[in-house]
């Protein structure tokens, strides 16, 4: 135990000395909440339709009673390119004729669809369209003397069990798959730094000609690039918590909000996952011969657990991922954020695994280690 | 079972003598009902759906003493819903929204509510209460049972009889329910929701009740929002003189409107045709009913006539078809007439037991002689004192303090609104009511009616001043737009009617 | 004591060490000197307990290696090719974290520390990062790791490669300490002159044994040469990969 901790020491000194190795984590860390933020308060800005929008109107003066309705909604005509969205309304020739004789009297909306930025404010002028045609067809029954509501058989009701907070779940999604990812970036220039890159400077064979048993060598590599990883789970937790607060996601109608309860539950869960990422990443690391070499193995590694923890986020086959580690804890996450009960059996069992693999990685790691092929790469 | 078939809660049977202010109801108005998911705890709430809103919002009760003299007396429940905020950034603050009246249910218009106050709910919650004697808070209501409401007479009822009628049918003790005593329920209300301040946005007779709150509570409120004005000043029986106002407003923006007033040229003597004729004798006709399409007598009585005009002022859609209802009406077609009287009865949820309760106690001993003069011009006037009148000599309810009636001296911020065509609170009630107000503004929206916060502009400059907590600053430009809408020109159409030459044209066209 | 007995160890389809056999003994300089190629590394390796022998056994003072690697190891200090340095460590953390590692307590692993520092003169350089440091600042930091924690044993392989004359110098008189002190030194060269100006007994290796084993006069008796270096080339029937 004495000579880990001496390891132990040793390592997380020399790393924290290794710009390369901390800056990764840091960038990561830092760098993905800010940046993903920035990027939805952007894509908010686009999605949400403004308050007054600008569009094309055309034939305005033969619907000026639909026009100035419009216009009391916040979408009016404009001639100024700058402003106008790409959305125009025509009024047919014949609308005050149709109008006049209790006929439906055509409107044609010229828009494409499939521009995203523009999705809000069509779905909003249809609205509006639909709107004024509801009130124009029950004033016309009024003055027919018939109640609207004849024409209005059903009253659906809609009683939504999301919460406010469950809304946001696609994204909150994201950010927990941000905070898994970050546990293997963090500590991932450590582990081939402290396993590669100490064979490549021939400092590997020394160690192990010190009284210094293979498991201790690799228990303290794996504690070291495991505190390297949680390390950037805690910085990227508090980075978060303050970066998605600043987004304006009410206009989207939900919040997110990192409760610190949630970003213990996080930490905790990232515990079992910082030491499969740590041990996962030092045995392929160590089967490399330099630094880039293993780099280049890591990243086609690390593809596996991303997909499983990606693939629960966009719940791609949801039933068996959810027992697989990774996947499973990122779907129990999922699930608390979504104000639902933490599903503690679930949580265990894929801790638990995330655990054992971490634990027959390390042993063959020690394994492997006693073998003159791999310390001496012959 | 034909009685099932009528129109049934039908709250009172003089519409005109009935509703003096109203307030938040658009057309159509819904029946609303909770559903709770949980048993209610005292004090605390609990998620429920309130119609028209599909998130989960909270429901709670308050149980405070009907009698506050009497504190071990008996019980009642005040129930409240709060709309929670997206994402709760002031979680000290709620915004209370006070609906009108007297006698309407803020939580069955809580959809109205949350539509009205979408930005201001972004940050912070909306709280609602059915005040005491409405809604879920011990509704003091008059069933008429199944008066079918097309045949009914009114002008042949007994108001003195239907009034103590409605008083017998009263389990509460009805002295009780007045705003003085509901001012304290929002207190018991804010103190169990854990509220430390509240933005009061008040609506119609809500904005008495919101004025109170500020007087008696200062330094609970944060801003305050009044929506269609009644000051302390000011007696809700005198709105007799605003509904003339809000008439000959609607003749002159006909005569100002090039189609309107080519199509009605004669709209103000066609009015006036039909009052005399109605005044006359009531009309009755043959029709079918406007909802279950059954063969009925439509009983058109001066009453029920005065009473359509009045209440299709309240909302801009309505307003744009009286030209046509009034052209048609004095040449003997009541359709239109017929339509908009369903509306009206349909519509109207009113608590008429709660009703009486506020106004004879707070209002009826404030017209005096002058007053009472001045209401006699006008028909409106006359007709609302006189039935209100005889109601409140059988309610008997005690006459508040004096200085219910003084204005509110303060210097919180506060915001004015008011809707020029106001067939209730004219913009000079809230002119008024500022009078001893260090900080406030009032905005008059040109084109609009009664509580202008139901359009989008006054919303937003709502959720403004909420989130500054000052008026100074407000960007008000869009106030002044003009929303004016068409009349309606036909039974169909609001916009100009086509020539006959252009017809000519466009038949050939399509030949 | 530095012993091994009878080993033999196959690398791939090299026979590396065959029925090899030597001692070093304490109080004296051993060099273990042979053409490349010859073993001297995978010998050394095998006495660290870094490669298991095929067949055969080294013992450190007596403690078989392959039996107890931690005790016997403590035994020993290493002075390795190449010296393994950790550059963003300072030779004062390098150096201590040895010590440690070899068993020695917090504080007294770093007055062991402190000690060896003065000893070979580098307190300059003690705070200094290893990053840059020249070659004989590289050779001095990997020797004050090989003898911080006083080891009976001390190995040094291949140690003045790449040394500059006056680091030479400070190496060869750290050794004489150290045999005066009473240490067992064993060191692998392939460069005559050092084996023959150092060593009281030279082990000459080829082909994964021992060819000749005495001190350099012995060497040269045994040869009938005058000069080790002719003495050595007629011990491994070769020229091959020797430096003069």
């Amino acid at each position: 135990m004495k000579r880990i901790m001496t390891m132990f020491r040793k390592e997380l000194l020399d790393a924290a000395r290794d710009k390369r190795s901390v800056m990764a984590g840091l960038y990561y860390a830092i760098g993905t909440p800010l940046i993903m933020c920035g990027l939805f308060m952007v894509l908010i800005n686009q999605l949400s339709s403004p308050d007054d929008l600008f569009i094309k109107i055309d034939n305005a003066d033969k619907a000026k009673d639909l026009v100035h309705y419009l216009e009391s909604k916040g979408v009016s005509h404009s001639d100024d390119a700058t402003k106008v969205k790409d959305i125009r309304l025509v009024i047919g020739d014949e609308y005050p004729a149709q109008m006049a004789k209790g006929e439906a009297a055509l409107v044609t909306l010229v828009a494409d669809n499939s521009d995203d930025k523009l999705q809000k404010s069509i779905r909003r002028l249809e609205a509006l369209l639909q709107q004024y045609s509801a009130e124009m067809g029950s004033l016309r029954l009024i003055a027919r003397g018939v109640d609207p509501r004849v024409v209005q058989p059903l009253k659906v009701e809609v009683e939504d069990q999301a919460t406010a907070d469950s809304k946001g779940g696609m994204i909150l999604g994201l950010a927990i798959f941000t905070m898994i990812y970050s546990v293997f970036i963090s500590g991932m220039n450590l582990a081939i730094d402290t396993s590669a890159g100490e064979r490549e400077r021939n400092s590997l064979a020394l160690l192990l000609s010190h009284p210094l048993s293979t498991r201790e060598l690799v228990w303290s590599k794996i504690l070291a690039v495991t505190s390297f990883a949680l390390l950037g789970v805690i910085l990227i937790l508090i980075v978060s918590k303050f970066a998605y607060a600043l987004v304006p996601w009410q206009q989207l109608g939900f919040a997110i909000n990192l409760s610190p309860s949630f970003m213990l539950l996080m930490f905790l869960v990232a515990v079992p996952i910082a030491l499969l990422a740590a041990s996962l990443q030092l045995s392929v690391s160590f089967m490399a011969k330099t630094f880039k070499e293993a780099q280049s193995y890591l990243t086609i590694v690390l593809f596996v657990p991303l997909m499983l923890v990606m693939a629960s986020t966009y719940q791609v086959a949801p039933d068996v991922l959810s027992w697989l580690p990774l996947s499973g804890q990122q779907q129990a996450l999922m699930e608390v954020v979504k104000g639902k009960e933490l599903p503690l059996a679930q949580l265990l069992v894929t801790s638990a695994a995330t655990l054992a693999i971490a634990l027959v990685l390390a042993l063959v790691m020690e394994r492997s280690l006693k073998s003159e092929k791999v310390v001496f790469g012959l | 079972m034909k009685a099932r078939t009528r129109y049934q809660g039908v709250r009172r049977l003089s519409l005109l003598t009935a509703a003096t202010l109203l307030a938040v109801a658009g057309l159509p108005a819904k029946a609303v009902d909770t559903h709770q998911l949980e048993k209610k705890l005292d004090g605390a709430s609990e998620s429920c759906y309130l119609s028209g809103i599909s998130d989960r919002v909270r429901c709670g009760v308050v149980k405070v003493p009907e009698n506050p003299a009497k504190p071990d007396g008996k019980q009642i429940e005040v129930h409240y819903a709060v709309l929670p905020a997206i994402k709760p950034s002031f979680p000290n603050e709620a915004f209370l929204a006070i609906a009108g009246g007297p006698g309407q249910s803020a939580i069955d218009h809580a959809d109205g509510f949350d539509r009205m106050f979408r930005k201001v709910r972004q940050t912070r919650d909306i709280l609602l209460i059915d005040q005491r004697g409405t809604g879920r808070s011990n509704l003091l209501a008059c069933d008429d049972g199944a008066i079918n409401a097309l045949a009914f007479n009114d002008e042949s009822a007994d108001t003195t009889a239907e009034a103590q009628k409605c008083l017998d049918a009263q389990s509460a003790d009805v002295t009780q329910y007045g705003s003085l005593n509901a001012v304290n329920d929002i207190e018991a209300v804010r103190k169990a929701a854990g509220y430390q301040k509240l933005h009061v946005y008040g609506v119609s007779y809500g904005t008495r009740m919101a004025q109170l709150y500020l007087k008696l509570h200062p330094e609970q409120v944060a801003t305050t929002i009044l929506d269609g004005v009644v000051p302390m000043q000011q007696s809700v029986i005198a709105i007799g003189e605003a509904i003339d106002r809000a008439v000959a407003l609607l003749l002159a923006d006909c005569k100002a409107n090039e189609a309107c007033n080519s199509q009605f040229p004669t709209l103000e003597a066609d009015l006036a045709a039909v009052h005399t004729q109605l005044a006359q004798a009531p009309v009755s006709n043959s029709v079918r009913h406007p909802l279950t399409g059954e063969a009925e007598t439509f009983l058109l009585t001066r009453g029920k006539f005065a009473a359509v005009v009045r209440l299709a002022l309240y909302s801009p859609t309505t307003r744009a078809l009286l030209p046509f209802a009034i052209h048609e009406a004095a040449r003997g077609n009541y359709q239109s007439i017929l339509g908009l009287y369903g509306m009206t009865v349909g519509g109207l949820d009113m608590a008429a037991g709660m009703h009486n309760a506020v106004v004879c106690g707070e209002d009826m001993h404030r017209i005096d002689a002058a007053m009472k003069s001045r209401l006699e011009q006008s028909y409106y006037g006359s007709e609302m004192f006189t039935a209100l009148n005889k109601a409140c000599k059988v309610w008997n309810i005690p006459q508040v303090a004096a200085d219910f009636a003084d204005g509110v001296t303060t210097d919180k911020p506060v915001l004015l609104l008011s809707g020029n065509l106001d067939p209730a609170t004219p913009p000079s009630w809230a002119e008024l009511a500022m009078a001893n107000m260090g900080n406030a503004r009032h905005l008059v929206a040109p084109y609009s009616g009664h509580g202008i916060a139901r359009e989008s502009c006054a919303a937003g400059v709502i959720a403004e001043f909420v989130s500054e907590g000052s008026a100074k600053e407000l960007d008000t430009g869009c106030i002044e737009k003009d929303i004016r809408r068409g009349f309606y020109l036909n039974a169909s159409t609001v916009e100009p009617l086509p020539q006959k030459s252009d017809k000519q044209d466009a038949a050939k066209a399509s030949e | 004591m530095i012993k091994v007995n009878g080993l033999y160890k196959k690398i791939g389809q090299v026979q590396a060490l065959s029925n090899l056999s030597f001692e070093a003994r304490d109080g004296e300089i051993t060099g273990l000197l042979g053409p490349n190629g010859a073993g001297k590394t995978t010998c050394l390796r095998t006495v660290f307990g870094l490669l298991k022998p095929d067949e055969g056994f080294a013992e450190i003072d007596g403690i078989n290696v392959a039996d107890n690697p931690i005790a016997a190891k403590q035994a020993l200090g290493l002075f390795p090719d190449p010296f393994g340095l950790y550059e963003r460590l300072t030779p004062r953390e390098y150096v201590r974290f040895f010590a440690e590692l070899s068993g020695m307590e917090g504080a007294a692993a770093k007055d062991a520390t402190a000690r060896v520092l003065s000893q070979l003169k580098m307190e300059e350089i003690a705070d200094r990062r290893c990053k840059g440091f020249s070659q004989g600042q590289r050779m001095k930091t990997a020797l004050a790791q090989a003898i911080v924690h006083q080891p009976r044993n001390i190995i040094l392989d291949e140690p003045t490669r790449g040394l500059d004359v006056m680091s030479t110098r400070v190496l060869r008189d750290m050794l004489k300490d150290l045999r005066a002190q009473g240490h067992c030194v064993l060191f692998s060269s392939h460069v005559m002159q050092e084996v023959a100006a150092l060593c009281d007994r030279v082990i000459v290796m080829a082909r994964g044994q021992v060819v000749a084993v005495g001190s350099p006069a012995e060497l040269c008796a045994q040869t009938g040469h005058e000069s080790l270096e002719e003495a050595f080339i007629q011990l491994i029937g070769t020229d091959e990969g020797i430096a003069a």
